[in-house]
């Protein structure tokens, strides 16, 4: 349920962009009013909440806006980060398409494999500009599919907060006399409690894992310390941690997705939790920097969702990574920079990178795409999809799954694809494989995940017949060539949210979901299972880390040992029930194998 | 990948097999050649004694036996025949094979022929096969030439030469790719001045990979690697050809290394390349003929247990010259697993049981590529699928895809049919046999013959009745019946065949490696084992689209720039998973 209202918080963000951008009246009926008051509120410094959608904006989603080239120059005059803005703006300006890289960097990233992986060019250069400017450096967090990112009802609840003070300037303490902790409302935290236990039932594999290393402490004498999503599900993983043994302190990656209710019952059960919904950017690097700089506490683990944290400590305090065992890193953001660290052999602990593993790939993208998919199209257009011409552009994970789902509903797929071998694997699948001028004429839904740019360009759009849908389930809002459609003689018509009819002068009408942004983040939801997977991974890594005997694990960067990618994948068998044959010692023998796995070779393609 | 066979027990098998149960002719042809030496090496290991040593000289031993009495094929079916390679098991195997290994290369000369017969190796029967020649003296004493005048060649008769020309013809019609890379060729010829000394199954298949090699300026020497799945009549269309072919059906042991010795030793005719499948050949020239070495340009091998000896042979430093391993590029691997297998589960088991799916409890044991193959043909035709699975990871995979994962001896006792496909050996017991319903179908779609505990059955209170070729019925006491389909051996080597389709896949894929290994400049490849580069991967994929009337999308400059990569491949890392 948590998960739903995250949805509608994508909405309204989106919403928001739109407004701002276009100068629009917010007509939805999920205006941003209250979050915005928040914000000014906490802020008073910032802007007067006059332009407070773009003031927003810049903070929730940086780059999301700073895509909108047009908006790139209002946002900044209004906010009072001019720098920081300057900066943001920069790279947008000089291609409007790749600052969304950076959203989705953000939004999209971890999924996607292939996408992601294509994208590596791109993601570089933002690297190669990025990390030299640090204070002021734009807010490049990433909101990755799999983050712990969904939004609870709570969220609304604590946005009508009375509080007008900054959580900075006040006193903290909870019912047990502890104050190292700094977050919007101690009073909350029965509430949080709530939540938190919510996505305990959701989370089978992490109390599981509770559960099996009750008798011995694995993380016993480590000190993490963590910057996520602060959400239900991440305080799940972190009362895990604590229970396996380990100290933590936490910040928030996103200074827009912190649940502040959940922060409120980490506070109360003893956490060092810094982060409120709403923070400005100072307040970001504050929170972070309060997480760290602890007198008589040095950290020695390190988990990160997007590079932000690191980074600070490698600027600020890079005596710290002497005792630091190892870093956990879960954004496809954060792996490049730790890539691009390594590279320059100034990577000097051991990283792990937790995006790549199997198990989660194939969640993010694979199973997660193939559900959400259906559901997104529902939700927005109430379509059916039997007998349907469909096509799909790309047939790479999240290609597939697409495919899968809209096959078994009875749609005739078409796919296209550059990769000869995806091209005939598909061919193999039962798919017609085409280009997409051939079949646009005919076609009712078209669904890009390509993670290319400009896939649907304005002359398929214009050959399109009356009521096509068009939507992006791949890697940023650059796959649809939407600024082609912002032209005078087309209508833009907002039917839902969501959902836009674009009008042509002859009155056919084409039907975009989500303004070309990614479909699955904008109109369906994550499901929690998906998180779990995530979070176990982490947990998983940081134990693996803090337990490798000396010399396994050298300055680099690493990928999640098959054998602990194995065993996040048993923690989530028994949710289905689903048991397991074990090896017999004559059978392991025979195959050469360990009877507690690794079972397949590094190079196995699953 | 099929080939990981070995040992000796296919190919003698093959010897007498026909004979038996002719009326099988084509199934258990197929069977014959597929079968694995791995197993056999298996078997012998059962049977005999697990040294390696032992199992050597078992196996010679039965080899002669064999020749000299070609009449007692079903027991020799029972010890030597598997099925053997496909299989994403093939990678479990590994440890296997190594061991296989490491004793089998030091006994050089009389090695039991280890030749493979990969699912993907071009070794489909035609017709022709069947030709019975009356000429009973043995090809190497007869003088040969063809109509032009050719003498350089053996085979068994030229005369066949027209009727394996049409063979020829058939297999082209198989196999768009090569066609495709001839034309694409066209002028240029990518192998010109090549000299390449090849050992393949030589089956229709294989003559048009062959003459591909020619038009794209090759000149090709060649060897059969199994004693008795050469097609005598594509052999004689081959020489008539100009081709300097030496193999015909039924080679002796002798004969078999006489023909690759005339194949290698030819006068003023030295080898730059090396197309290898078994790696007989390429051990044949490490032994006997080291200095060749020097003109090499590298190896293309393509079976697993040639791969093998090739790892073993770098492991060592004793490689000398680059090969490239064609059996782990993408393509390739998907077709002989995956596709392959989806489709062959299905017809073997209508060939030979005639049973119908829809609705039935059907056990698939693992869950890698083959089982996911068989589980995707099940379920579209409406059977209930359960899985065992003993990777987490694979396990979670069959989740996802909705069925149930259970153990083996929760289904039993309400599964219809149980298919085995984990490269693992005794999954099914007699324990599980006991509690199996009547009628339950019980299948390999796996490794080898070793995931049916089949020795378990061989007790005297079951009867054994054979109702069809490749059927029997396991009687018990009580009445009960399981129905066990080709002996426990791979149902799809058995009781289907290989489509053109998979096998042109592999040729084409070899056919890039030996231009991909010519044309490469000096540097590129050291003395070490290579993967196909992902782009000739693509490019052979590419080369079957139009089968499909499928149209690749082309990537704008734009596009490929936004994308960080070359309008024209590779698209995708190199541990990009597919």
């Amino acid at each position: 349920m948590s998960v739903q209202v995250v949805a509608a918080k994508m909405a309204e963000v989106e919403l928001k962009d739109v407004s701002a951008g276009k100068a629009l009246p917010a007509e939805s009926p999920v205006t941003p009013t209250s979050e915005d008051k928040t914000l000014a509120r906490n802020e008073p410094q910032k802007e007067a909440g006059s332009s407070a959608a773009a003031a927003t904006s810049p903070t929730a989603e940086p780059s999301a806006k700073a895509g909108e080239g047009n908006r790139g120059l209002l946002t900044p005059s209004a906010a009072k980060m001019p720098q920081a803005s300057a900066l943001k703006h920069s790279d947008p300006q000089q291609n409007g398409g790749d600052a969304f890289v950076n959203r989705d960097g953000t939004v999209a990233e971890a999924p996607r494999m292939k996408k992601k992986k294509i994208q590596f060019a791109d993601q570089k250069q933002e690297f190669n500009k990025r990390p030299s400017k640090i204070g002021r450096r734009s807010l490049s967090r990433s909101i990755s599919q799999s983050s712990t990112d969904s939004y609870s009802s709570a969220a609304s609840y604590t946005d009508s907060s009375d509080d007008e003070t900054s959580p900075r300037d006040k006193q903290q303490k909870n019912s047990k006399g502890n104050g190292d902790f700094c977050i919007k409302n101690i009073k909350q935290a029965d509430f949080g409690r709530r939540e938190i236990e919510i996505a305990e039932q959701e989370m089978p594999a992490l109390m599981a894992l509770r559960k099996r290393a009750q008798g011995e402490k694995p993380l016993a004498g480590a000190k993490v310390v963590g910057c996520t999503h602060i959400t239900a599900q991440t305080a799940v993983l972190m009362e895990t941690l604590s229970a396996l043994g380990a100290q933590c302190r936490w910040a928030a990656c996103n200074i827009y997705s912190t649940q502040n209710e959940v922060a409120a019952a980490l506070a109360e059960g003893g956490f060092s939790v810094f982060a409120w919904k709403g923070e400005s950017e100072d307040d970001f690097w504050w929170c972070i920097d309060r997480c760290v700089n602890v007198e008589g506490w040095q950290p020695n683990m390190i988990l990160d969702d997007g590079g932000d944290l690191t980074h600070w400590i490698y600027k600020k305090y890079p005596n710290m990574f002497k005792k630091i065992k190892g870093i956990v890193e879960e954004s496809v953001t954060g792996v490049h920079r730790l890539y691009q660290l390594s590279k320059a052999g100034k990577l000097c602990v051991p990283a792990m990178n937790v995006n790549d593993s199997v198990t989660k790939q194939k969640f993010d993208n694979l199973y997660c795409c193939r559900e959400s998919i259906l559901d997104g199209l529902k939700r927005t257009t109430d379509v059916m999809f039997g007998g349907k011409q469909v096509v799909v552009c790309g047939y790479g994970e999240v290609g597939k799954g697409c495919c899968a789902a809209l096959k078994a509903m009875g749609s005739i797929v078409y796919v296209t694809e550059i990769d000869p071998i995806c091209a005939l694997q598909a061919c193999m699948d039962g798919f017609r494989l085409v280009k997409l001028n051939e079949v646009i004429r005919q076609v009712d839904i078209v669904i890009t995940c390509t993670g290319n740019k400009n896939v649907v360009v304005r002359e398929h759009l214009d050959r399109m017949k009356n009521g096509c849908i068009v939507c992006n389930m791949g890697h940023s809002n650059t796959e649809i060539d939407v600024a082609s459609l912002r032209t005078p003689e087309l209508t833009w018509e907002r039917v839902r949210s969501q959902v836009d009819h674009i009008i042509w002068p002859d009155a056919k009408r084409i039907v975009l979901l989500a303004e070309g942004r990614l479909l699955n983040l904008s109109c369906s939801t994550v499901p929690t299972f998906v998180l779990s997977i995530t979070a176990t991974t982490q947990a998983l890594a940081l134990i693996e880390l803090y337990n490798a005997p000396e010399g396994r694990y050298k300055q680099d960067v690493y990928l999640l040992p098959k054998k602990m990618d194995e065993y996040v994948a048993s923690l989530h068998l028994p949710t289905f029930d689903a048991h397991l044959t074990e090896l017999t010692d004559e059978q392991a023998k025979y195959l050469g194998l360990n009877k507690n796995g690794p079972f397949k070779p590094n190079y196995y393609r699953y | 990948m099929a080939k990981d066979k070995n040992q000796i027990g296919g190919s003698w098998v093959d010897l007498a097999l026909p004979e038996d149960f002719p009326e099988l002719y084509t199934e258990e042809r197929a069977e014959e050649e597929e079968e694995d030496t791995e197993e056999a090496a298996k078997d012998r290991a059962v049977k005999c004694s697990p040294t390696l040593l032992r199992m050597l000289k078992a196996a010679e031993s039965r080899w002669t036996p064999h020749f000299r009495d070609k009449a007692e094929p079903s027991e020799l079916w029972l010890k030597a025949t598997e099925a053997e390679a496909l299989k994403t098991n093939m990678k479990i195997q590994f440890n296997d094979q190594q061991e296989e290994f490491n004793k089998l290369p030091t006994k050089a000369g009389p090695r039991p022929l280890s030749h493979s017969v990969s699912q993907s190796s071009p070794d489909t029967f035609s017709s022709v096969g069947s030709v019975s020649s009356e000429d009973e003296s043995p090809p190497q004493e007869k003088p040969q030439k063809t109509s032009k005048g050719l003498t350089d060649f053996c085979i068994k008769n030229i005369k066949q030469a027209p009727f394996g020309r049409k063979e020829i013809d058939i297999a082209q019609q198989g196999m768009p790719s090569l066609m495709i890379l001839r034309k694409r060729a066209g002028g240029e010829k990518p192998l010109a001045g090549a000299k390449v000394v090849g050992c393949t199954h030589i089956t229709a298949q294989t003559a048009v990979l062959i003459e591909t090699l020619a038009a794209l300026g090759a000149q090709c020497r060649w060897a059969a690697c199994n004693i008795f799945s050469t097609q005598n009549a594509v052999a004689a269309a081959l020489a008539e050809g100009g081709i300097s072919v030496f193999a015909w059906k039924g080679e002796s042991e002798d004969d078999f290394w006489w023909c690759i010795e005339r194949c290698v030793a030819a006068d003023s005719w030295e080898p730059n390349l090396i197309l290898d499948d078994g790696g007989d050949l390429t051990q044949w020239i490490y032994k006997k003929h080291p200095s060749l070495f020097k003109k090499l340009k590298g190896i293309v091998e393509e079976s697993v247990t040639g791969i093998h000896r090739l790892y073993q042979l770098s492991k060592a430093g004793k490689l000398c010259v680059p090969a490239m391993n064609v059996n782990d590029s993408v393509t390739k691997q998907k077709f002989d697993n995956l596709y392959c297998c989806k489709e062959s589960i299905l017809d073997g088991l209508k060939r030979t049981t005639d049973v119908m799916f829809g609705g039935k409890q059907v056990v698939v044991c693992g869950y890698g590529e083959v089982g996911k193959g068989c589980c995707a043909a099940l379920k579209g035709l409406g059977a209930v699928i359960y899985v065992t699975e003993v990777d987490p990871i694979c396990a979670l995979q069959a989740c996802m895809d909705g069925l149930r994962v259970i153990t083996l001896s929760e289904g039993i006792k309400h599964a219809d049919m149980v298919i085995t496909c984990t490269g693992n050996k005794n999954v099914v017991t007699r324990e599980h046999f006991d509690r199996m319903r009547s009628g339950c179908i019980v299948c390999n779609m796996g490794h080898s013959n070793t995931e049916i505990d089949l020795t378990s059955l061989r007790t005297s209170e079951l009867k054994w009745h054979r109702v069809r070729p490749q059927v029997d019925h396991i009687i018990w006491p009580d009445g009960k019946r399981v129905v066990l389909l080709a002996e426990g051996r791979l149902l799809n080597l058995s009781c289907s065949t290989v489509p053109s389709f998979v096998l042109s896949v592999t040729a084409a894929t070899q056919a890039l490696a030996l231009i991909e290994l010519y044309n490469a400049p000096a540097g590129r490849y050291k003395q070490d084992v290579y993967l196909l580069p992902k782009k000739m991967d693509e490019y052979v994929a590419s080369l079957h689209l139009p089968m499909f009337d499928a149209h690749v999308t082309e990537l704008t400059e734009e596009q490929a720039q936004y994308l960080g990569i070359s309008k024209h491949g590779p698209f995708k890392p190199n541990y990009y998973r597919y």
